[in-house]
């Protein structure tokens, strides 16, 4: 070998077998004899001495030579058999066996299908592909369906023996839920449809007709509570079973059909139930059933509408009977507590039972809405209750405490629709307590001012918190008053005085009676003072709204301080001067208005206890006849006598006929200033247009009345801000 | 305007037309189609014939005076129609140019003429469009001077001389209800809205509309009439 020169080409050249191989048809008829041989041990549980590798080789090699066919027939028909002979001893099982052979036979399939498919795998990768067959393990459990499954004695067996342990188990026996797994994932493993159709659809019929026929059966005896309770248990028990063996698809199915056959069909029956229905719940306060027929009722169609709209109804009719009871309208103050405690009940309810739903929350308000306003005088009510709390019924109450009664009251607000009428109400009750100096607790009275602010805007409470500065304000010029002019005022009654800004305070005018000479003095010395500072100022004593303390000294030397209104004081001190006055003299001597006259009059003559002063005749009213004395034998265990009281109370029917045409008539300008806004930025509108948008525009104060809104319009037409549109009389023009 | 009779406006139109030719002028006066001819003399002396002695209007005395030459009752629908053609501002009243104007306007200058005319004074009321008008113009006429509205009074007479001529089955009701329940003084709306009301709606307030838009008196009269049962509520 020289090294030296180039590298020759050498060719190299792969030549094929000269041997063929061949593989002769006897070759292909023992190979597959092996292999089946090798499937019947398989199944026979013999697989162990079998050689996996051999096996392997002996089905590719009959792939290779073009022999899949038979390979993949001989598969199939060796499996057929096979199959056909397992079917046979299933069905000779007996009774309860049946399912457990069945599932034995099952898993034994399912080894040797694995075993089979190993070994057969280059058959599964290359021909079965190309020749689009279905792969073995497919094969194998297509073979099962047919041949097991759907085995005409098997098939209605099975399904009727797995319904009937479904059955049993709902009746309370206990069964073999692990093997009703492994059946059930049989199913599933052949295929969803085998599942649905030959399990399923069925056991779904048979449950809703179970259940059909026990809902029945428990409505008849049960009441609403216990019902609800044993479909809760149901239900519970059905998605217990799914998740213990079957498949997790049947939950949504089987749930829905327990659902229909208890709840649903039976929805009206329950809620209406007699003495155990849903109003009785209410009633009661069942928190548990309430929450369970909620959770129950939340999982039909309608169902918590079906709840919802009882529950309107019955809060509607309650509430009616309670606003329209005169029993229970007697005092104002337990009125509206009762309502509170309504509206605390149910809003228990709602957020204990109702998961705090908003639905139910907003049926809630609605039907308070509706009763509360069809009583008239709830707004009156309602400002008597504040009234009633700011004056005694907070004493010693914590802050929070406040807040809370204040919110809650504010709820009750929010639900009037003549929030003007419960202003000019509350204006009055105000000022008897301000005026009175009866109110428990400063910061309490502001923040229900700051509340109502914050409800209903600055307009609605500027007023009232100018009252609160006037009492400011005064309390300072009393103090000046005195440090200024203690000297020239000596030993003389001591004044008080609260200056009244006209416009905020609710005051009637009314003319000033004649005053006691020792009053009269201090009040001019007063009235210079203030007009000193405030030049340009009219002052106008308000002698109906004033009180007075007066030292008696009665027929057996007892001093008692009486508390009593300015009229009753000016008609007290008049017998200073005399034992004995007629009422013409007092009426006279005073010049009280005569119904103001009767009233003091009465109150320091005939009531027990307080009769300061003997009127002949005794009878129990004031008349124009009557003389009065001085009463030398009053006594009282108090040295402190409380006569004249301002406190705010329920009105008459008179009085509340007043405030009623005077609230009526503050709203005529409140509509007018509406139309003419809405006019003056529309120029042109139908009467209906006008109409909605006025209220719209005033709903946050009161609800108008539309012939009101009418009557309105042709005022503003007669004072041509308006006019009718020439051609449609139902439109009207701005006039600018 | 000796010649002619005709008005110092229109003798000036008819010089002007003409150039300032007398003869011409004469033309052009004739050949204009008049409505008639009206002499300002003698409209001047019927005025004067009727006014007061010491004011320049004719009053109630001088009113009564005319009715009596025409020839007709002073509560006669036909002085309506008269007030209305000399834009009377109020009734019982015409001043200089009112009856002037008027008269002018009805094309007469004589009581004769006047007579004569008075049938065709009436017919005008006929008019669906004149009685519109002569009808909203009663309410200024016969409503106190300075007045915004109309005395109940003095309107429930207007309304029945005025329904006596375009007859309303429910004139009487109409009166009756303001009687008991309304008793005040009317506005101008309801007046003119009541012509529509009677026009459009019929006596058994079949299609009347409760959205209307009808003056509220109006609404309150239908109320009136089915609580009494004239008519049957439509609902």
């Amino acid at each position: 070998m020289s090294g030296g020169g180039p590298p020759r080409k050498r060719n190299f050249k792969i030549e094929e077998f000269k041997n063929r191989v061949e593989l002769d048809p006897k070759y292909a008829e023992r190979t597959w004899k092996v292999l089946e041989h090798a499937i019947h041990e398989i199944y026979n549980h013999n697989a162990s001495g079998l050689s996996f590798e051999e096996l392997y080789r002996s089905a590719y090699n009959m792939v290779l030579h073009k022999y899949g066919e038979k390979l993949y027939g001989g598969l199939e028909s060796t499996m057929t058999r096979r199959l056909k002979e397992i079917s046979r001893s299933i069905e000779a099982a007996q009774g309860g066996l049946f399912l457990e052979e069945l599932n034995t036979k099952w898993m034994d399939h399912n080894k040797a299908l694995q075993m089979i498919r190993d070994i057969l795998m280059y058959m599964d990768r290359t021909y079965v592909r190309s020749s689009h067959r279905t792969p073995v393990h497919e094969l194998g459990l297509n073979l099962w369906r047919d041949h097991i499954i759907h085995s005409p004695m098997i098939h209605s067996r099975l399904l009727d023996t797995l319904l009937d342990l479904i059955h049993r188990e709902r009746m309370g026996e206990v069964i073999n839920r692990g093997l009703m797994r492994s059946i059930t994932k049989m199913l599933m493993d052949l295929g969803p449809a085998v599942y649905q159709d030959d399990f399923e659809k069925p056991f779904l019929e048979v449950s809703a007709s179970f259940y059909s026929g026990e809902s029945q059966e428990f409505i008849e005896c049960c009441d609403c509570g216990n019902y609800l309770k044993k479909s809760e248990r149901r239900l519970n028990e059905e998605m217990d079973r799914v998740s213990h063996y079957l498949d997790a698809g049947s939950e949504a199915k089987i749930t829905s059909a327990v659902e229909k056959e208890m709840i649903a069909n039976h929805m009206h029956r329950l809620v209406h139930m007699e003495n155990s229905g849903l109003v009785n719940m209410l009633i009661d306060d069942k928190y548990d059933d309430l929450a369970r027929m909620y959770n129950l009722f939340r999982r039909v169609t309608d169902g918590l509408l079906t709840i919802r709209n009882l529950m309107t109804s019955y809060l509607r009719e309650t509430g009616k009977q309670l606003v329209t009871d005169p029993e229970k309208l007697k005092d104002p103050v337990e009125f509206v507590q009762r309502l509170l405690n309504e509206k605390d009940k149910h809003d228990k309810i709602i957020n204990v039972a109702f998961g705090n739903d908003k639905t139910f929350q907003n049926a809630l308000n609605s039907s308070f809405e509706y009763f509360i306003n069809l009583n008239n005088r709830s707004p009156e009510f309602i400002s008597l209750y504040v009234d009633d709390k700011l004056r005694k019924g907070l004493k010693g109450a914590t802050e929070e405490d406040v807040e809370v009664i204040l919110d809650k009251v504010m709820m009750l607000f929010r639900y009037l629709q003549e929030k003007d009428v419960f202003e000019k109400y509350y204006k009055q009750h105000l000022a008897k307590r301000l005026l009175s100096g009866k109110t428990v607790s400063d910061d309490a009275e502001r923040s229900m001012i700051v509340k109502l602010k914050t409800e209903c805007g600055y307009q609605f409470t500027s007023k009232l918190e100018g009252m609160f500065t006037d009492m400011k304000t005064s309390q300072d010029t009393m103090q000046d008053f005195y440090a200024k002019k203690s000297e020239e005022l000596g030993d003389g009654p001591t004044l008080d005085v609260h200056i009244l800004t006209t416009g905020s305070w609710p005051t009637q005018p009314c003319p000033p009676c004649n005053l006691p000479p020792e009053i009269l003095t201090i009040c001019d010395k007063f009235r210079s003072y203030y007009l000193g500072t405030h030049s340009g100022r009219r002052l106008t004593w308000q002698t109906n709204m004033g009180t007075a303390d007066i030292k008696a000294t009665f027929g057996k030397g007892q001093k008692h301080e009486l508390n009593v209104s300015t009229y009753q004081m000016c008609v007290l001190m008049l017998f200073n001067s005399t034992d004995g006055l007629t009422y013409k003299d007092i009426e006279q001597y005073t010049e009280i208005p005569a119904s103001d006259l009767k009233r003091c009059l009465q109150s320091l003559a005939c009531v027990k206890g307080k009769n300061v002063l003997r009127k002949e005749p005794m009878s129990k009213d004031i008349s124009e006849d009557d003389t009065f004395y001085f009463n030398d034998k009053f006594t009282s265990k108090l040295v402190k006598v409380k006569i004249g009281t301002v406190v705010a109370q329920k009105e008459s029917e008179p009085e509340k006929q007043e405030t009623r045409q005077r609230v009526e008539e503050d709203r005529k300008p409140q509509i007018e200033a509406a139309i003419v806004r809405i006019m003056k930025s529309r120029r042109v509108l139908d009467h209906n247009s006008i109409v909605a948008e006025v209220t719209k525009q005033l709903q946050a104060r009161f609800l108008p009345n539309p012939v009101v809104i009418k009557k309105r319009i042709e005022s503003l037409i007669e004072r041509e801000f308006l006019e009718r549109d020439k051609t449609d009389r139902k439109l009207y023009r701005y006039l600018a | 305007m000796v010649i002619t009779g005709a008005s110092e406006k229109v003798a000036l139109q008819s010089l002007k037309a003409s150039d300032w030719h007398l003869e011409g002028a004469f033309d052009v006066f004739y050949s204009q189609p008049q409505v008639a001819v009206t002499n300002c003399r003698h409209l001047e002396e019927l005025y004067n014939r009727y006014k007061e002695q010491d004011a320049d209007m004719i009053m109630v005395e001088g009113i009564s005076q005319l009715c009596e030459d025409l020839q007709v009752d002073p509560q006669d629908i036909v002085m309506l129609v008269i007030s209305w053609h000399m834009k009377a501002s109020t009734m019982c009243e015409f001043s200089h140019e009112e009856f002037i104007g008027g008269l002018q306007s009805i094309g007469v200058d004589s009581i004769e003429k006047l007579c004569e005319k008075l049938p065709s004074l009436r017919a005008e009321l006929k008019d669906d469009q004149k009685f519109r008008e002569i009808y909203n113009f009663a309410f200024t006429w016969a409503k106190e001077k300075g007045q915004k509205s109309l005395s109940l009074e003095t309107a429930i007479g207007m309304w029945q001389l005025l329904f006596a001529e375009r007859h309303w089955p429910l004139i009487d009701y109409w009166c009756q209800f303001l009687q008991v329940r309304h008793n005040k003084a009317i506005s101008r709306d309801t007046w003119s809205q009541l012509l529509e009301f009677v026009k459009t709606i019929d006596p058994q307030l079949t299609n009347y509309d409760e959205e209307g838009a009808w003056p509220y008196l109006i609404d309150e009269f239908v109320e009136y009439l089915i609580e009494n049962g004239v008519v049957q509520r439509s609902k």
